[in-house]
């Protein structure tokens, strides 16, 4: 199972804040197709990282069963 | 004699000393907001002794500040919050310095007020002067000192540290919105703990102790108490330069006409003018205009037929910038009567209800 952590608006959106996704050699760009059209996260506009790491929407990288993926959106308030 | 006194409980700690203590007496520190996070910034960097502060605001202290902006006294509401800041300071802190500058933070005056400082913290409350306050810091070359909340939730870093990753290698989407805590929602203990983590970056940096958030971003839950860090990396491919600066903030000023919110109230009800959302259509809030239209902005090139050139047109998004951009499309295809909205949906928003609550 492959860990995803939601923050801010975008775990407002997914209504949880760590899920579980299924993984057989799902890629990152795959997942992230999966997480839009599953909560359609539309304008919301959000940074990834696996494995605590800032990565690419666009890296070419194929997750692994102990990966843990998170979607950080921006925060704006202060 | 008194300064040693004053500071002695620092001084004492190993990794300060009386040379940790001049440095701090020497440091300009510039903030760039005085609402939740510059309140907690601003008093602990003035008690510890750090020697300059300026402090960037245009706002009033209004009643629904002070839940969360502590320093700030009930009878203080309407007065301009750098005025008061200062003077808290000068009560608590007479051996340092503030300078308060009631100006709203812009391409023109940024760059100018950068560059008498040495260190630059970001405590402000929308994303579009984030954008500005990082390109900022790139042309003068100065350390951005990142903090921001959402509801229950925390990030901090710090950007362009000896030339490390900036805001725009984290966030490369600079049309993306997010709420503030007007539209979110606050608690004042979570924007006390952001700005206490802020300050700490601050003085850590002028100690030279401990590591700096430098390529990391902490993130902290203060419900469940989690905080985590994430790594990021410098994005060599943004280049930000003082001509790039200036063609963004500073010429664009000129061109774009920008109508102010307060302006536009009323306005809302006459429908001779036509108002423009050109948002996404999930995003809110959403305004009823007797006049209104929704185009979102990539769908303006090809919808452009639905609107008449020669018609008065205010064109909004969420905090000013799309809209912005919207007004340099139309312009191109011959459009007249066209402003964009200063501060957007999000400004208008916070007045309607400041209106009705007055009513």
């Amino acid at each position: 199972m492959i860990e995803v952590k939601y923050f801010g608006a975008v775990a407002e959106k997914t209504k949880c804040a760590v899920e579980n996704v299924s993984s057989s050699e799902v890629s990152l760009q795959e997942l992230l197709q999966d997480l839009e059209a599953k909560y359609q996260f539309d304008s919301l506009s959000f940074s990834v990282a696996v494995n605590q790491k800032i990565v690419s929407k666009a890296a070419e990288y194929t997750l692994k069963a102990s990966d843990i993926v998170a979607l950080l959106p921006p925060f704006a308030g202060g | 004699m008194n300064n040693t006194a004053r500071y002695n409980r620092q001084i004492i700690l190993p990794e300060i000393g009386e040379d940790g203590q001049f440095k701090l007496s020497k440091a300009k520190v510039l903030l760039i907001g005085a609402g939740g996070l510059g309140v907690a910034i601003l008093t602990y960097l003035a008690a510890a002794g750090v020697g300059e502060i300026g402090v960037v605001d245009d706002d009033v202290i209004e009643v629904s500040n002070l839940q969360r902006q502590v320093i700030y006294k009930s009878s203080a509401v309407g007065k301009y919050k750098v005025d008061e800041a200062k003077a808290m300071v000068a009560e608590l802190n007479p051996l340092i310095k503030v300078n308060a500058i009631a100006e709203k933070l812009s391409g023109k005056n940024a760059i100018s007020l950068f560059e008498k400082y040495d260190i630059i913290v970001d405590a402000t409350d929308n994303l579009q002067i984030k954008y500005l306050i990082n390109d900022a810091c790139l042309v003068t070359n100065k350390p951005m000192v990142y903090g921001s909340i959402f509801r229950f939730q925390g990030q901090v870093s710090v950007f362009n540290y000896q030339n490390g990753p900036t805001y725009r290698c984290l966030y490369p989407d600079e049309n993306s919105s997010s709420a503030n805590c007007a539209d979110a929602g606050v608690i004042g203990i979570s924007v006390g703990i952001i700005g206490m983590l802020q300050a700490n970056e601050v003085v850590k940096m002028i100690l030279g102790i401990g590591e700096v958030l430098n390529g990391k971003i902490l993130v902290y839950n203060i419900l469940n108490n989690e905080q985590q860090k994430y790594d990021f990396e410098k994005n060599v491919s943004i280049v930000i330069d003082s001509t790039i600066f200036e063609e963004k903030y500073v010429s664009n000023e000129k061109t774009i006409k920008e109508i102010e919110a307060e302006a536009v109230l009323n306005e809302m009800t006459n429908d001779e003018i036509l108002f423009l959302d050109v948002r996404n259509v999930d995003e809110l809030p959403k305004l009823n205009f007797k006049n209104g239209i929704q185009i979102p902005l990539m769908n303006l090139e090809n919808e452009m037929d639905k609107l008449n050139p020669n018609q008065t047109i205010y064109i909004y998004c969420q905090s000013g910038i799309r809209s912005k951009m919207a007004v340099e499309q139309l312009q191109k295809k011959n459009f007249k009567n066209i402003k964009s909205i200063s501060g957007g949906a999000l400004a208008l928003n916070q007045l309607l209800k400041k209106e009705s609550l007055s009513n």
